[in-house]
């Protein structure tokens, strides 16, 4: 037999033999993305989610007007840079302590004269947004992130408090946060956020009550499925559900969740005062009730 | 007579790529002199160094030794190109071009006055019969109306000395015919006229004297009258005789 | 000058007569356009990303006008064998470098000027502001780091082989400054020696385009930049200018040419 029919027939054999091992390995490898219907799921795979994150960073990056310390910078500074825009939205306390004092900043002194005539050409001093209306410059990076990343949940709820807090646009936040309650119905974090727009823009107590309620339920299963939750998320939702049912007068309801609070709260003297307040307001309602003559008493 | 190109002793020496750095002489302790008002025909076969000769008259490549000079300016200096042009043997210009842009382009090297650009040009063009089609750009141009606009922009400055590397090269008859009658109405008005040639009749017709050059080295010179009758036959055969070629080899 | 303006003269005609600043004029155009009819909740007034979207734009489209038209010039000058009749004039090799240069420059310039007035229209119709003191500083900080680029190219096209391997190569250089030249102080710090001397002498040595890139300050709206640090960026781009021109004249001088 010639050489080169004998050469084909190995080169064949090989193939054959290749294509029966690599078979069932490509289809394991594949796995999700080849079955995905998405075409974004498809092409970009998992850095869609290095995308997203990206794309959410830049929105602080907005919210700072530029100034945002570059990876080099963080890799001298040490610790990652804290989102502010993501801060703002958990609450001001939080927002104040991350940032840095005003005057100071990541950049530091100038190391050389190179670094020193270049601060000329990029932001180089501490900026926000925020004059009224400006925080919307931040949004299409939010939207984009959401995109790619339906699962991010902090996108839509820092979407949500820029959209109803600070630009008046309250129905979009309510329908941001609906989208990302469709695709993520576990999140406490999406229900909460959901819950202040019932709460301080839609001033729709009951509906309120029932999605903190219902975030608070959430929170909960997390818990004992998969171990340790956001504690300070589950005292913010305590926490509003007491303000609403004292707002209600159902004191004694709101007392049980100030209780629950004050267990995990970093500052339970403040609580315990706001404990003792209600108290004192249950108290006064009781004896109210006490010495209203009774409906329909003897002639 | 004071000569209007003068070449002293030059050697072009280049090195080959091969390993160990071989070095090649193409030219080769080259003399010669041309006068005004002469047409003078540079000959050799391919790779004599007729080429390389020009392109250091030119000042694209450096001589090794030795000197050039036109019009007693050495040719190292970009102001002794000012009076020359130059026709190379492979004619390409910028295709976007026009002919017309083309010649204005290098009307303005040679710093001529506008006033003076557009006459000249319109002077030149029609010497090349290239007039009709002045508005189009190069690239729509045959090769013999490439060749022309070679020649067109080698006459823009009205040259004193005129340095032609093969320039009936690819040329129809007719073509080739038009160029001997430029060569000839040129001499008439007394311009000189240094050429590099295969057609041996064309040099015959033309020249007045001529030069032979072989691996580099000048292997005769003179009238064209002169080397016929020294050899007793014909140019071409004298080429022959010249650069040692024996038939049937 | 006169035979390089000459020259520069040949080279704008050549690029607008090419299909490429059209093109990337367009493709600009129409994926800003794309970008700007996105809805983000209802707001029509969201006007940073789009500006930014549209600079970056711009300085991809500027970059690739900017290293394509000038890696190209003088190897195809003597790939067409155009350069014989050129230099046959009197003509210097030093007057061919600055006229390749200045045609360059100058077609880059216009360019520029018609991206930056697509740009300047697109925000306007958002902010209904034109800060035209930035703008400006932008556009000629813009053009001037071009100017940079250009002589680093071509000093590049005399020294590789082939154009498109001399505009990989300057490419990869110019976009490696723009994005860790900033930083490469930062990063020696964090070295050991030797490689700490050696990353900060390429820190000292490098010309610092990323100098010139102010986009974050126009799409933030910050205020201009103080007039004499505006100055002295020009100098010190028209001084790394003459730097690579110098350079490429010591190369192409004794180049032979056939």
């Amino acid at each position: 037999m010639p050489a080169s029919s004998l050469t084909f027939a190995f080169l064949l054999t090989v193939c054959f033999t290749l294509a029966t091992w690599l078979q069932p390995w490509h289809q394991s490898w594949a796995g999700g993305r080849s079955q995905s219907g998405s075409l974004l799921d498809v092409v970009v795979g998992d850095s869609r989610k290095l995308f997203a994150n990206h794309f959410f960073v830049r929105a602080d990056v907005y919210f700072h007007s530029g100034y945002y310390p570059s990876i080099f910078d963080q890799a001298i500074g040490g610790a990652p840079h804290m989102t502010a825009v993501q801060n703002a939205a958990a609450g001001s306390e939080a927002a104040r302590e991350s940032e840095p004092a005003e005057g100071t900043g990541f950049l530091g002194p100038p190391r050389d004269w190179i670094d020193k005539f270049g601060r000329n050409f990029y932001p180089s001093h501490h900026s926000h947004l925020d004059k009224p209306g400006e925080a919307r410059e931040i949004l299409p990076w939010l939207r984009i992130a959401a995109d790619l990343d339906p699962h991010k949940v902090e996108t839509y709820t820092v979407a949500a408090y820029w959209l109803r807090q600070h630009l008046n646009k309250v129905d979009d936040a309510e329908q941001f946060l609906r989208e990302g309650w469709r695709a993520n119905p576990d999140s406490y974090e999406i229900l909460f956020e959901l819950g202040r727009v019932f709460d301080e823009n839609r001033h729709d107590v009951q509906r309120a009550r029932n999605v903190f309620e219902l975030a608070l339920r959430k929170w909960q299963e997390r818990a004992a499925r998969d171990g340790k939750q956001n504690e300070f998320l589950l005292e913010q939702i305590l926490a509003h559900l007491a303000e609403i049912e004292s707002r209600e007068g159902h004191y004694e309801k709101a007392l049980s969740y100030l209780g629950r609070v004050k267990e995990i709260s970093p500052r339970p003297d403040a609580i315990q005062r706001q404990i003792d307040e209600l108290k004192k307001k249950l108290a006064g309602a009781t004896s109210n009730n006490n010495s209203e003559p009774p409906q329909g008493g003897k002639n | 007579m004071k000569s209007i190109l003068k070449i002293q002793d030059l050697v072009v020496e280049f090195r080959t790529r091969e390993i160990g750095q071989k070095i090649k002489v193409a030219v080769n302790h080259l003399s010669l002199e041309v006068f005004p008002g002469e047409v003078f025909g540079f000959l050799g076969p391919n790779g004599a160094g007729k080429t390389t000769t020009m392109n250091v008259l030119l000042g694209f490549v450096p001589a090794t030794h030795g000197s050039a000079y036109i019009f007693d300016v050495n040719v190292r200096e970009p102001i002794a190109r000012q009076r020359i042009g130059y026709l190379p043997e492979l004619t390409y210009y910028y295709k976007f071009l026009t002919a017309e842009e083309l010649l204005r382009f290098y009307a303005r090297v040679f710093r001529i006055p506008r006033a003076e650009a557009g006459p000249r040009i319109d002077e030149v063009l029609k010497l090349v019969e290239l007039n009709a089609a002045r508005a189009r750009p190069i690239k729509t141009y045959s090769k013999g109306m490439q060749q022309r606009v070679g020649l067109a922009q080698a006459l823009i400055n009205d040259p004193d000395l005129l340095i032609l590397d093969e320039p009936t090269s690819g040329l129809d008859p007719i073509g080739r015919m038009k160029v001997r009658e430029i060569i000839q109405r040129l001499k008439a008005k007394g311009k000189t006229v240094f050429f590099s040639s295969h057609e041996l009749g064309e040099v015959e017709t033309v020249c007045d004297r001529v030069a032979i050059l072989h691996n580099g080295e000048l292997k005769a010179a003179g009238r064209v009258t002169d080397l016929e009758e020294k050899y007793k036959c014909n140019l071409e055969q004298a080429f022959l005789k010249v650069i040692g070629y024996q038939p049937g080899l | 000058m006169n035979n390089a303006l000459a020259i520069a003269s040949i080279v704008v005609k050549e690029l607008y007569r090419r299909k490429d600043f059209y093109v990337l004029f367009v493709l600009t155009a129409v994926i800003t356009l794309l970008m700007g009819s996105l809805n983000f909740f209802n707001d029509d007034k969201i006007v940073r990303y789009l500006k930014e979207i549209c600079l970056l734009l711009i300085w991809i489209s500027a970059l690739a006008i900017a290293v394509g038209t000038s890696a190209r010039q003088i190897p195809s000058e003597r790939e067409n064998r155009t350069i014989f009749p050129l230099l046959a004039k009197p003509v210097t090799r030093g007057q061919m470098i600055a006229g390749k240069f200045l045609g360059c420059w100058l077609a880059c310039g216009v360019a520029l000027i018609v991206f930056y007035l697509f740009f300047g229209v697109v925000a306007a119709s958002r902010e209904h502001q034109w800060p035209l003191a930035s703008y400006f500083q932008a556009l000629w900080l813009h053009w001037w780091m071009l100017a940079v680029v250009i002589a680093v190219t071509l000093l590049g096209s005399l020294v590789f082989a082939a154009p498109s391997s001399n505009a990989t190569i300057c490419l990869l250089v110019i976009v490696g400054i723009l994005l860790l030249g900033r930083h490469l102080n930062k990063i020696a710090i964090q070295m050991a020696d030797p490689m700490s001397a050696v990353v900060y002498g390429v820190y000292f040595v490098i010309p610092h385009l990323e100098l010139f890139d102010v986009r974050d300050l126009i799409v933030h709206n910050w205020e201009p930049i103080n007039w004499l640090v505006f100055a002295g960026a020009t100098l010190y781009a028209a001084a790394y200018t003459a730097v690579f021109l110098f350079a490429a004249w010591l190369v192409f001088r004794r180049q032979p040419l056939a």
